[in-house]
């Protein structure tokens, strides 16, 4: 009998061993939530998973996060809030993940992150710009991208310079577009008073804005501002560029929705997107560390075209989420909430940690560096476009060129 | 100056919503039921367009053609395929008409929308233009070359289509049919071949809508939405079934948005031919060329 207890003891031991064994090479889980389907921008979902493959396959060759591979489960929540809480749900408390990331439109970033919120569990904003996301204050949210304030801060700058009087902008009606033009205004009276800033709400959906470009024929503006994401963005540009309002000798047309960068913006675009000025997260030019090199190369080996930044905000999002277990420990999302916020963290753009003043810019990479330049020719890589300003140098606006009609 | 621009691109606009509109109008002229499938006819021309010009390097002129044959077969295989249930031999299922016709072409829509989402891709691609002008004045207006020749291209099409109807034999057959199906059929015309036709005849006009915006609209799987919503207020407040009516309220539709959008506001602008539609359904039910019709 007591043989026989041995024996039973043994082989639990040897079961619980095995079991201890299985937990520590299980998966870690990471829940991506991103438009993979219309009504969404399909085009930067597509951006942000190529970010998120690149990255996980290199954390996952170099042994893991914690001798663990990352698994990331995908979730299409079409850009619409709805579904991405919905997909959040799901990821959370289905596929038990870890830590969720990937958003990357406004709207769908705020539904979003009340359910992480509502959970604990560490939110890392890959691209939604709108400031209401970090004004909420939630401890689980994380924000390595751009936010509406920084670039309405560094448009008001490249207005201030070129001493235009008269700007028009179109925003999408949407949490970002309209978040950027209200706070494009404000920044607009401190640093250039003078001019006079208007935006326009136009339908994110729509196919026609040829009404609302009609009226600036008759009394052009100095400049047009795109506050709208494609496909809206283009025809909007192909609308502007055919009724000759702007780029023109005229009217200046710059975006902040730093869509030039988009793979599919030259098919789309043609013409329209000549002489375009255009405010940007990434550029052949900056200066980028070892790995972001890597994933840059990497990229373009596999998709035949340039990077764009949300390639490299993917590859951050997902990186933060892998250092915060490293230094955890642990995948306890409190402990990794502890470690983002503590982090000086090293990525593929550069070294950066998260403020914690409260307001836009909390738990936000502050001085996330951005550049200004100028596409010069149709088809124009963005390697070949003219920078008029550099990471943290003066704005060069004699570099500039305006279409002669 | 800004108020005759308006118009003119609101008639623009509207010509477009009438080569929609009126294909929907016939369907449910000749058979009393909606085609919710219909703003992915548009879909599919506007896709066959710049795919074959773009990628088999086809000339836009000669794709046009291509993608109007391509809306006709997806309007000739829906036909023969989903509603002839309808009215052949099929009263031994107990089908019960109106439910039928809204899940078997919604269930198309929704078909066709994922099948070219997941084949072809969610990105929008803009179709080649029909001219290199990419901008020119005519007087006091500004446009493409191309928006210029769409916009004659869908004069011809209207009025041809309303020749067709109005003078040739098989129009004829079409309004019988309209009128009393079965007293058409009494009468010795085919009742099925006349339905076969309106499909076609639907399909081609919603793929070279569709087709000719292609280098506006930049084609997504989603293109058609928009345009299928807007045909059926069209179609409600010229009236139910009158290709005329239709023609005017797409025109009207065209001018009222583009002004309201302007003078009114810009973000209610999809809302204004809703408020016309109510409007006419408290006012004048039967639409703008409907009659008042009952059945005993």
């Amino acid at each position: 009998m007591r043989q026989l207890r041995y024996v039973l003891a043994a082989l639990a031991a040897g079961v619980f061993s095995t079991a201890g064994h299985a937990q520590s090479t299980e998966p870690i889980t990471i829940g991506v939530s991103i438009a993979q389907s219309p009504p969404g921008s399909v085009v930067q979902g597509t951006q942000v998973k190529d970010g998120v493959e690149i990255i996980a396959k290199i954390l996952n060759d170099g042994g893991g996060v914690l001798g663990r591979p990352l698994k990331i489960v995908y979730e299409d929540n079409q850009g619409i809030p709805e579904k991405g809480r919905a997909a959040v749900e799901k990821l959370i408390s289905r596929d038990k993940v870890v830590a969720l990331t990937g958003g990357h439109q406004s709207s769908v970033c705020l539904a979003e992150i009340d359910v992480a919120h509502r959970y604990k569990v560490p939110y890392i904003n890959t691209n939604c710009w709108s400031d209401d996301i970090r004004t909420k204050g939630y401890p689980e949210v994380f924000n390595p991208g751009n936010y509406n304030t920084r670039v309405s801060s560094a448009m008001a700058e490249t207005i201030a310079a070129l001493k235009v009087k008269n700007v028009v902008a179109f925003a999408e009606n949407t949490d970002y577009g309209i978040g950027q033009a209200k706070v494009l205004a404000e920044f607009l009276k401190k640093m250039a008073p003078d001019t006079n800033y208007k935006y326009v709400a136009l339908d994110r959906a729509g196919k026609d804005f040829t009404p609302a470009v009609l009226p600036l024929r008759a009394n052009p503006p100095d400049m047009v501002v795109n506050i709208m994401l494609p496909p809206a963005a283009y025809i909007l540009m192909n609308q502007l560029y055919e009724q000759g309002v702007a780029p023109s000798a005229k009217t200046w047309f710059y975006d902040g929705a730093g869509i030039a960068d988009y793979p599919d913006f030259w098919q789309n675009v043609k013409e329209a997107g000549k002489y375009m000025l255009a405010f940007g997260l990434y550029h052949p030019q900056m200066p980028m560390p070892e790995l972001g090199q890597k994933v840059a190369k990497i990229y373009q080996e596999q998709a035949k075209h340039e990077p764009n930044r949300l390639i490299f905000q993917a590859a951050d999002s997902v990186l933060l989420i892998a250092r915060a277990i490293e230094q955890a420990k642990s995948t306890d999302s409190a402990a990794m909430i502890k470690a983002l916020q503590d982090m000086q963290f090293e990525g593929v753009r550069g070294k950066f940690s998260f403020s914690k003043e409260p307001g836009y810019g909390f738990q936000q990479w502050v001085d996330i560096p951005y550049v200004t330049y100028q596409l010069t020719e149709v088809n124009q890589p963005l390697s070949k476009t003219t920078l008029i300003q550099a990471t943290g140098q003066p704005l060069q606006t004699d570099k500039l060129v305006k279409p002669s009609n | 100056m800004l108020a005759l621009d308006l118009f003119v691109n609101g008639l623009i606009i509207g010509l477009y919503y009438a080569l929609m509109a009126v294909g929907l109008s016939m369907i449910f002229g000749i058979l009393k039921v909606v085609n919710f499938a219909h703003g992915e006819f548009y879909m599919v021309g506007a896709y066959a367009y710049t795919l074959i010009s773009l990628n088999l390097g086809v000339s836009p002129w000669l794709a046009l053609p291509i993608a109007a044959a391509a809306g006709g077969a997806i309007g000739w295989l829906t036909e023969r395929w989903l509603m002839r249930p309808l009215y052949t031999g099929y009263g031994s299922w107990g089908l019960m008409k109106d439910e039928y016709a809204v899940v078997v072409t919604f269930g198309l829509s929704l078909l066709l929308i994922n099948l070219f989402d997941k084949v072809i891709g969610p990105y929008p691609m803009r179709g080649p233009a029909l001219s290199d002008v990419t901008r020119m004045s005519i007087g006091p207006f500004m446009m493409s070359g191309h928006k210029l020749i769409t916009a004659g291209l869908a004069i011809v099409l209207i009025v041809g289509l309303a020749l067709f109807i109005k003078r040739s034999l098989w129009g004829r057959q079409i309004q019988a049919v309209a009128q009393n199906r079965l007293g058409a059929s009494i009468a010795g015309i085919d009742t099925a071949r006349a339905s076969c036709i309106v499909f076609v005849a639907s399909g081609v006009l919603a793929a070279i809508a569709g087709a000719l915006l292609a280098p506006v609209i930049n084609p997504a799987p989603d293109v058609g939405i928009f345009p299928a919503i807007k045909s059926y207020v069209i179609v409600v407040i010229g009236g139910m079934g009158s290709i005329p009516g239709s023609i005017v309220a797409a025109l009207i539709l065209g001018v009222l948005e583009s002004f309201g959008a302007v003078y009114l506001s810009y973000d209610y602008r999809d809302t204004y031919g809703l408020v016309l539609l109510i409007l006419i359904l408290l006012f004048r039910p039967q639409g703008l060329f409907g009659e008042r019709s009952r059945e005993v």
